[in-house]
């Protein structure tokens, strides 16, 4: 039996929750994004992380859907307790390919939570991808949580060599993102482990 | 979260549960100094009574 966290009466097995970088562009702002935020994580006592690119998952173009399932990535999303999606925003939407990946997956998902982390090359940070993908998130019975993390000018925000972050301001911004996704990540892992439908 | 100072209840006196931080958009406009300019908004914290479900928020304290 696990050990029991006494403040909360929940088990104190480590969180994982895998940061999908969601773009495969050549030339992304997001790769220094999510390489910021999986150092975040990893960070922490309480969670463990692994970046997830989707450049280099294999999935086919010529079909969709579960049909084609990389094997490893549906073994990540089933072991996941929370996701993080690291999404720039193209035309006011999401890549392609990041809903061609999450596609791939039902059950591994299910009462889990998710974060959203939207990348612009302009001042609003992703705030449209993120919500074009709530609706996408709730259909694939992911929880969403009620922060977000906003990466506006995402060139000028990292050093383009170094993948430095240039911002300090994001550190905590992303800190109290991450407490609210833990926070749900536990209580849905308590629910799927212990709480049934009626 | 959890390590932070437990309020008590107005209600009926119980521990309180800190289980949230949230930014307060309508807060910050009534109350410009309430205003947390990292988050553009307030950063206020919510706390629940098991006992009584009653809820309080407060300005965040980190």
């Amino acid at each position: 039996m696990d050990a029991m966290d006494s403040s909360a009466g929940l088990p104190e097995k480590p969180l994982f929750i895998p940061v999908i970088l969601g773009t495969p562009r050549k030339g992304r702002s997001s790769e220094h994004v999510a390489n910021f935020v999986a150092a975040q994580v990893a960070a922490r006592p309480e969670a463990g992380t692994e970046l997830i690119d989707v450049r280099a998952l294999s999935l086919p173009a010529s079909d969709e859907g579960e049909a084609i399932k990389d094997p490893a990535f549906s073994a990540t999303m089933m072991r996941a307790d929370a996701l993080i999606l690291v999404v720039p925003e193209y035309n006011h939407g999401y890549p392609g390919m990041l809903k061609h990946a999450l596609d791939s997956n039902l059950k591994e998902y299910i009462h889990k939570a998710v974060g959203i982390v939207g990348v612009s090359a302009g001042p609003w940070g992703g705030t449209r991808v993120i919500e074009n993908l709530l609706p996408v998130m709730r259909e694939l019975g992911l929880v969403t949580i009620f922060w977000d993390g906003n990466f506006p000018h995402a060139q000028k925000t990292f050093d383009k060599d170094t993948g430095a972050l240039l911002e300090p301001a994001h550190v905590r911004r992303l800190e109290k993102f991450v407490n609210e996704l833990v926070w749900m990540a536990k209580v849905l892992r308590y629910g799927r482990e212990n709480v049934a439908i009626e | 979260m959890a390590q932070r100072e437990k309020l008590k209840c107005p209600g009926c006196g119980g521990e309180m549960n800190l289980h949230a931080e949230k930014v307060d958009y309508s807060k910050a406009l009534a109350d410009p100094q309430s205003m947390d300019a990292e988050f553009g908004g307030a950063l206020e914290e919510f706390h629940t009574c098991p006992r009584c479900k009653l809820t309080v928020e407060r300005p965040a304290t980190d």
